[in-house]
Parts: structure tokens; sequence; C-alpha cells
């Protein structure tokens, strides 16, 4: 079992699962990010964002990773209009009647789901389902480095957009201060309405990525929200590299732990890494990182 | 403007009552027997539940388009009441306490799966009321003495000494290695311990032909089983068996071939013909083996003619899900029209004594032992054959049992 090439294996493995988590959490962060609220409807769109992935390959014979690009439109149209017409107005009240609408909305959104599809598992087969490629002697699945490749992508874009663009620095602004973001002239609102949109398509983005390698039914999503919220919390919150920093220890320390412990226990030891996290350092990653640099 | 209201709620609603009245279904002097069940039809085993319903309500169809169920000297109506637990043991225990305290049901069928069913179990004893299920296999269900329980399923223990022997049978005839190497998932339930407890207990009366190499429970509705399957994939085991839930089972399998691991043989315990792993998997289906309580494939009339009803009525082929819970469900009638009585405990007594010889398991005959399990262990072992077809490879003396191909031919 400790072999150096079995170790190899569980580390590649790993490290191309930290690329599906830190996928499926940006929207999360990004969302927190600029208006506080924790997205519970994360996990929905998450599934939604499957769900049409399909419908455009069955009507369209379109490739899961371009109807995951597909997504992206479509989704930042829902989730700035889900802000404008509900987020919104619970804004000014407090953080429970946020968490308490996003979660009435997945709710909504499941059922919508078994109403349209059914309660059967779905996927999407294509023609590289069951490919690998050869990397220094190492198999790896097709699909799982496409999925990772596909989210450094994202992880490079949103990079680009937050630090060259205006948006990205009015994003960032009310990150930073919402005040003094109003007082230098930054639209706010809109901004928020902006924020929404973009990490609602984020996670149909990764919802359409996902069926690359899972099966999906309208329960999909809600295990992995659990986990998103684990590595958004270790990532800092609100820093997009904390989050794929975060995706990696909760990917190798579960990919690891096998080693060591029941492979039952893998999601005990992501929960558990929430708690640490939450008590030992509520700052994540990012708050070691500045108090390094400090 | 008012009395155009008036007059145009008596044009609707007294042909609403007049259809409420005189619509098909049952005489209007025929009295009605309420059978409750909760069934997870959402949540992660919705499909499983779905199929679940199709079957119950074909067995209720079956009565009540046969004017009725024969109880005594009077004809009743069966109603069935299906409420959704959604796959939550909690939501389910209190939900077939509902089905009894609020629509006072007279008998109950069971939910789906061992973990929901190990959840209602204690409300039929607590009310007397006769329980039937045909979804939960673990014989940890039937060890807690409960009188009013009653399973048409055999066990995952029997399960797992039916793969050892059909195992040991290939083996004999140079199709497997011997001694074999087996790597052994299963799930951490009471489902996959007695997978797993059967297999361990015939490789230690059995060193010679089995030598169990890796065994790792895994969490019951994984995302991801990559790292637990480098582990297989490290220990080169010549089978791979896993006890596994269909969504589950989907999910490994796929992550099993992404990964290019090969086993000569392949078992997911019960999963690899159900149609819908089959559509989700594709060819990653192709030549799995899998013990199962009914397949379609059976050839004897019963079966044949529950799988050409079911395909008229849904258009779809059915698997053991729908075909246990028809058997199931027409279980419970019999026990009911033998007892000749609705009371709960001269039912309970009926089915304790029932033989019920018409059953679409193999064998066609559902009796209960003492403790209100099934007795025997009615399996066939099927294999999956390319273009969504399954032969059945066991056992040896059914006319239809075909030869196996093993070693499982390797993936393109």
């Amino acid at each position: 079992m400790f072999t150096a090439q079995n170790l190899i294996s569980i580390g590649i493995a790993a490290l191309l699962t930290a690329g599906l988590y830190a996928a499926m959490s940006y929207g999360l962060a990004l969302i927190y990010g600029v208006m506080k609220v924790i997205n519970l409807s994360n996990a929905g769109f998450l599934m939604l964002g499957a769900f049409m992935t399909l419908v455009y390959s069955d009507a369209w014979h379109l490739d899961p990773m371009l109807g995951a690009v597909v997504n992206l439109p479509v989704f930042f149209l829902a989730g700035w209009l889900l802000y404008t017409l509900l987020v919104r107005r619970v804004m000014a009240a407090l953080p429970i009647a946020s968490l308490l609408l996003l979660f009435a909305v997945w709710l909504v959104l499941q059922n919508v789901a078994l109403l349209i599809w059914g309660s059967d598992d779905h996927s999407i087969i294509t023609a590289y389902t069951y490919k690998a490629v050869e990397i220094l002697g190492f198999r790896v699945p097709l699909t799982r480095l496409l999925v990772f490749a596909f989210a450094l992508g994202a992880l490079g874009v949103l990079h680009v957009v937050l630090g060259r663009t205006y948006l990205g620095k009015a994003l960032r602004a009310t990150v930073q201060d919402p005040q003094a973001a109003v007082l230098a002239g930054i639209d706010t609102e809109r901004i928020s309405a902006l924020a929404f949109g973009l990490g609602t398509a984020l996670a149909a983005f990764a919802g359409g990525l996902l069926t690359l390698l899972f099966s999906f039914t309208p329960a999909f999503g809600t295990d992995l929200q659990l986990k998103s919220f684990t590595i958004i919390v270790l990532g800092g919150l609100e820093s997009f590299t904390g989050v794929m920093v975060g995706a990696a220890i909760v990917s190798f320390a579960e990919s690891y732990a096998v080693l060591f412990m029941r492979a039952s226990l893998q999601n005990v030891l992501s929960y558990a890494l929430l708690v640490v996290a939450l008590v030992v350092m509520p700052g994540g990653v990012a708050q070691l990182w500045t108090r390094h640099r400090s | 403007m008012r009395r155009y209201l008036r007059v145009g709620s008596v044009l609707f609603i007294v042909p609403a009552l007049l259809l409420v009245l005189v619509s098909p279904g049952r005489p209007a002097a025929m009295p009605e027997i309420k059978v409750g069940t909760v069934l997870p039809l959402t949540g992660a085993f919705g499909s499983a539940g779905l199929y679940f319903r199709q079957g119950y309500q074909m067995a209720v169809d079956d009565v009540n388009n046969g004017g009725g169920l024969q109880v005594g000297s009077q004809k009743y109506h069966v109603n069935l009441i299906i409420l959704d637990d959604g796959s939550n043991g909690t939501q389910s225990r209190s939900l077939v306490e509902k089905l009894v305290t609020d629509q006072h049901v007279n008998f109950l069928l069971g939910g789906y799966d061992t973990s929901l069913v190990e959840a209602q179990e204690v409300v039929p004893d607590q009310y007397k009321i006769p329980y039937v299920e045909g979804g939960g296999a673990a014989s940890d269900i039937f060890k807690r003495g409960y009188k009013y329980l009653f399973g048409t399923l055999a066990t995952v223990y029997d399960m797992g000494t039916t793969t050892a022997d059909f195992l040991t049978y290939q083996m004999s005839q140079g199709k497997l290695p011997k001694p074999l190497t087996e790597a052994v998932v299963y799930e951490n339930t009471d489902h996959g311990k007695d997978y797993i407890n059967a297999l361990t207990d015939e490789a230690k009366a059995h060193p010679d032909l089995f030598k169990i190499v890796l065994s790792q429970p895994f969490q019951l509705n994984g995302s991801d089983f990559s790292p637990l399957l480098q582990q297989v994939k490290a220990v080169n085991a010549e089978a791979f068996l896993s006890d596994a839930h269909l969504p589950d089972f989907i999910t490994m399998q796929r992550q099993y071939l992404q990964l290019g691991m090969y086993s000569p043989f392949i078992s997911y315990g019960a999963r690899g013909p159900d149609q819908a792993g089959r559509r989700a998997l594709g060819d990653g289906a192709d030549y799995l083996v899998a013990a199962l309580w009914w397949t379609p494939a059976l050839k004897d009339p019963g079966s044949q003619l529950f799988t050409a009803r079911y395909q008229q009525q849904f258009n779809a082929t059915p698997d053991w899900f729908q075909a246990l819970a028809y058997d199931t469900g027409r279980v419970l009638f019999a026990g009911v029209h033998n007892a000749n009585s609705l009371d709960g405990t001269a039912v309970r007594d009926s089915l304790a004594r029932l033989v019920f010889r018409s059953a679409l398991i193999p064998g066609n005959v559902i009796r209960f032992g003492a403790n209100g399990q099934i007795q025997g262990s009615p399996y066939v072992v099927v294999q999956n054959t390319p273009g969504n077809t399954v032969r059945i490879v066991w056992p040896r003396n059914l006319p239809e049992t075909r030869d196996v191909t093993l070693p499982v031919p390797r993936m393109p």
C-alpha cells in the first residue's frame, strides 16, 4: 500500500479531485465575499446546471464541456433575476432571512427538477467518458483532467477579471469595504446583483462539468455543498486562491487518509477539518498567509 | 352578479359531485381497506422508490380490477396510500406512524432500502399492524424480535454465499484462478456488513478457495470513490466485489473504468442489470455479474407475464424492484384473504402460516420463518451482456441458465 507508485497515484487523484472541489466552490465564495450571504441554493444551481447540460446534450448533441460554458450566460441571468426579485429584499434583514430564503429556493429547484426529470439517475456518456491518458507512466482519467483544466482556467479568468477590469476592482472594493465603495461612486447594489449572477453561473458551470464524472438526480450536490462549505472556510471565505488551497487541503487529506483509516470516515474527516478551521483559524489559509507576510 | 356566480357554481359543482359518485373504481357500497406505505420517492433512493410504487400499484390494481379483495363474505376495495420520506430515515419512521394514527391504515407495505426499513420496522409492533416489506435485505432487520414484520427478500448474507458458490464452481471449471484473491468494498450499513460477513465466513471456511486481500467499508451515497479505488488497484485482486446501492454503484463503476482498472471478475452485489445503471454506464456495465432476487430473464410463465404487463403499462423493462414490490403486495393480500378478517393479529398469524405459491421469485414460493424473514435463499446470478441484455448464469438447474463469460473482457 505504501509503495511510491501507489502514493503518487493517490497524489495525482487528489490533485484532480481538488480541481473538481474548487470548481464547485468558486460561486459560493464569490457571493459570500461580496454580500456576506451564504448561498444555500448553490447546490440547487449545481444540480440544475447538470440537468441543463443533459438537455443541451439530448437536444443538440452538445458536449458537456460546451454545455457547461453555455450554462454561464443562462445562469448568470437566472442569478441576476433571483437577486433582483428576491434576495435584494432581505439583504437588510438578519442573515437568517437570506439563509432561509436561499434554502427555500434550493428546495424549490429540487422539486422543479423532480417534476421535469423525475427521480431516476441521469448521466451523459461521451466518447471519452472511459478514456485515460498516460502521464509519466501514470494513467490519468481524461474527464478528471478536463475538469481540473477547466477549474484552473476559471481561476485564471477570475484572476484577470478581478485584477484588471473595472468590474473586478469594483467587486473587490465592495468586498473590502461596502461603505467606502459607495463613497467612491460604486453602485454596490448593481455589483451585488452582478456577483450573485456570476456566482450562480459558476455553480451551474461546475454542475455542467460534473456530468463528465457523475450521474445525477434532483438530489445531486447535497454532499458536495457541505464539502464546499469546508473548502471556503479553509480558504478564508473570500479568496479564490484560498478556495483552490482549501480544495487541495480537503482533497489531499481525504485521499491519503484512506491509507490510515476506513474509507467510510472520509466525510467525517472533511467535517472535522471544518470544525478545526472555524475554531483555530476562522480566517482560513488566507489569514495564515497574511499573518506570515506581516 | 352574485346570482350569476351562484348559478355558475351550481353548474360546475353538481356535475363534479356526480362525477365523483359515479366515477369508476369501486361500487358505492363496497367498503375499503387502507394499505399504507412510505417510500423514498425523492432523495438518494428516489429511483428505487418509484419502482416500488409501480410494483405495489400493480398488485393493488390486480385486486381492485378483479372486483376487490375477498375477506370472509365481504369484498373490499383496496386504497393504497403512499407518502414520500425523501430517503430520510427519521422522516420515514414518523410518516409510517402518521399513516397509522392519522390515516388509520389497516396494513402496511414496506419501504426501500435496508436503512429506511430499519427505521420503519419499529412501528408495526407498536400498533399491531402487519407490515410486509420487500425492500430491506439485511439480516439484522429480523433479529429484533418484531412479530408483525415480514420480509420477502432473501438476506444479503445469502447473496454473499450464493456469489461464493458461483465463484467456487467457476474455479472448478478453470474460468477463474484458484485460490481467488478478492478485494471487497462495502457500504457502511447493515446491508454491507451482511455481505462482508458472508464473504469473510466463506474465506475462513475455504482458505484454499478464497483469499480476501482488501476489505474496506465506504460511506453510503458517496460522491468520490477514487481514493478507495486506488487502494483496490494497489492490491491487484482477481475479483473485485462491491456491495453498493444504485447511485454508489453508478459512481463507483464509472470511476473504476476511468482509472483503467481491471479484474477478471467484477460484481456489485445486486447491482448491474438495473435499467438506470445500464443507461448511466452504457458499455461500462457490460459483463458485470449480479446476484438478484428476480430478473426479467426468468422464463417461468408468471415472470414472463409480469414483464409483458409492466412493459405495456410503463414502456420500460422491469427490474427486481418492481417484481419484488408486486410479490410483496400480493403476499399481504393473500394473508388478509386467508385470515378472513381485518384484525391485525389475525392477519399477522395468517401471514406467518402462509405458503404463497404464485410468487415471481425463483422457485415461485414465499413462506416466512419464525422471525418473519423469507425462508430459503432464492437467488439468481446474472451477467450483463452487450446491447442491454442479461443472461442467467446461476443456479445451474434452471433451463434458461447459460455459460458465463469469464474472465470478463477488458474494455477497449
